[in-house]
Order: structure tokens, then sequence, then C-alpha cells
């Protein structure tokens, strides 16, 4: 008869979509020079100049391009599996955490306030539109089974990848498996009389169902990538 | 029996581990190894065909004991760009020159 299958462990290995996508990416040329490109771009550390001791350890401006011209130009099909992907353990989840080299696109020696960053954000053209684009489709939603606006689940993860790469560049906070939490690198402490406000712009973010559901939907394969 | 024909010159591919490549990286990623591999008969100079009789008589009997190789070797031309991965120490790496784009008989 057929062997047992166990869907965690096969071959001996444990299963990791994560490792899984980054083969099928490696073994696309697109996805391999492009993926490659921001990586060691990213991950490049800068030396320290005499004269400048706030420097950011990389060349985040660079960096940050490097992002969004991979995730412009490789189909969602390669790209989005590296991102979203489901993970049974912490090893699997600290490879979807790293996807986008946070250390240099996502954080900051200088942890801002969440009010300034979207001030930042929005007064750059293309950020500001993906910042509407984003509190747009990813709104949570209640009279929706998602969460999402017309249950519309797609819409919120391109809308979540077109951040990728901008100032408001958001991420998952730690490496639980199941437990997803995004966030932006900012906090609200401190935020005076603002502070509900700021609270309420990191919330779209931290606090997010339709969000969190969409890229679990997407990791399960319940779903598929972006409208045409 | 025929003789083979054989294999001229030219760009393999295996599928291989990052940790297979024997670089001293510890990665499960998968990357695509191209090689070089065939013959390169059709590709003697006389160059070659001196150096073969030079290595046979030529050389030992100017005094000399020179070893040279008297054929073209199927060997990379160019090799492909650098190469990214994420080890399993979750530490980002780049490499270069480990995989072939062109191979020639040189």
């Amino acid at each position: 008869g057929e062997p047992m299958r166990d869907p965690v462990v096969s071959a001996g290995k444990p299963c990791n979509p994560c490792l899984d996508a980054a083969k099928a990416c490696n073994l696309n040329e697109t996805c391999k020079r492009l993926r490659s490109a921001y990586n060691s771009i990213c991950s490049k550390t800068t030396p320290p100049q005499p004269g400048s001791p706030n420097q950011e350890p990389c060349s985040r401006k660079r960096c940050q391009k490097a992002l969004r011209q991979f995730f412009e130009r490789v189909p969602w099909e390669l790209s989005y599996p590296l991102l979203f992907c489901s993970c049974p353990d912490q090893a699997c989840a600290e490879r979807r955490r790293r996807t986008i080299v946070p250390s240099c696109s996502h954080q900051e020696r200088h942890r801002p306030n969440c009010l300034e960053l979207r001030r930042t954000c929005r007064s750059d053209v293309l950020c500001r539109s993906r910042l509407a684009d984003f509190h747009l489709n990813c709104q949570v939603t209640p009279h929706t089974v998602s969460g999402c606006p017309h249950d519309n689940h797609r819409g919120c993860l391109m809308s979540y990848v077109g951040l990728i790469g901008s100032d408001v560049t958001p991420n998952y906070s730690d490496n639980s498996p199941s437990n997803i939490t995004l966030s932006l690198w900012c906090s609200c402490r401190g935020g005076g009389p603002q502070e509900e406000e700021c609270e309420a712009f990191h919330r779209d973010f931290t606090h997010n169902s339709c969000l969190r559901n969409a890229i679990l939907s997407f990791g399960y394969g319940s779903d598929g990538g972006p409208v045409p | 029996k025929r003789a083979r024909r054989p294999k001229p010159c030219s760009v393999r591919e295996l599928e291989l581990t990052v940790s297979e490549l024997g670089l001293g990286y510890e990665s499960d990623e998968t990357v695509l190894l191209r090689y070089c591999s065939g013959k390169c008969t059709a590709h003697r100079h006389n160059y070659d065909m001196t150096m073969e009789h030079m290595m046979r008589t030529g050389f030992r009997k100017k005094g000399r004991k020179d070893k040279v190789s008297n054929g073209p070797c199927c060997r990379p031309t160019a090799f492909e760009k650098d190469f990214s991965f994420l080890d399993n120490n979750s530490r980002y790496h780049t490499i270069q020159n480990v995989s072939a784009k062109n191979c020639g008989c040189v």
C-alpha cells in the first residue's frame, strides 16, 4: 500500500515552505538575479564615516530601491511565497521575517514617532499613494467573512507589498510561526495630544485582521495571487 | 561496434544545496550549479599537437623537464553574476564565480 504521508515531514526533513519559495526563486533567472541584487545591497555594511556618529549601518535608500525593483519585476508567483509562506516552526518564521533584510530596510537606529513616519511618507508622491492604497484595501471591514473590503484578500496583499521599500516599510515583528504580528518601525510613546491618532495609525498594521487573514490564507494556498 | 561520438564541451546543470557546494557555508537553500563538461578534441590547434610532440620527446632532447597540457580543456569562459542566500543561522551571504555562464575549449 501507499506509505503514510506526514504533512509536516517528508523525506526525513521538516517541511519549510519558505525554503521551498527560495528554491523556486533561485531556479528562475530573473528572480535569482533580483533577489541576489537586493540581498547583497541590503546586507552590505557601510564603513563608519568620521564625524557622523548616527550613521545608518547600510545604504538604506539603495536597499529600498532594490527591494521595490524586486517586487515590481518578479512575478508574484515567485515573490509572494517568499514573504507570505506559512511556517510550522521558528526557523522558518525567522527566514520569513528576514526576507526583506529588515536590519537595513525596516529598522533604523532611531525609532521615530509613527505620525512623524507618516508625515515623511506623505511628503513623497509614491509613498503617499501606496499608503492610501493600503488603507483602502486592507481596512478592517466588519461585515465581510474575511474582514477585508469586498473579501478581496489579494488586493490587500498587493497593497501591503507596495509599501515594501517605502518610508513605511512594514514587517513581521517577531519569528512566531503562527501568531503573525506586523508592524512599522515606529512608536507612539510620548506622542502628546496626538497619541490616540498615532496609536490608531499604527494599529492598522499591528491589529489588522484583514491583513493577517490575507497572509494566512495565502500561506495555506486557499487564495491565489492578485487580480489581474 | 561503432565508436560513441564524444559529447562536446558544454554547460551542464545540477540542483544542489548551498551546503553541498563545499565552500564552507551551511544553508539548505537550493542553487542551480552550472558547470562545464565534455570533450575538446575538435579544438586542437597546431600548438596542442606541438606540445604533445614536445612532451613525448622534444623537451627531453633539449634538456628540459617541463610539463605542459597538450590539449584544450573544457572550462568556464564566463561566470554567472553574484548569488545571495540566507544561511541556516539567518545570515545573508553573497558568493561569486561559482556557476559557469559559458564554457569553451581553452
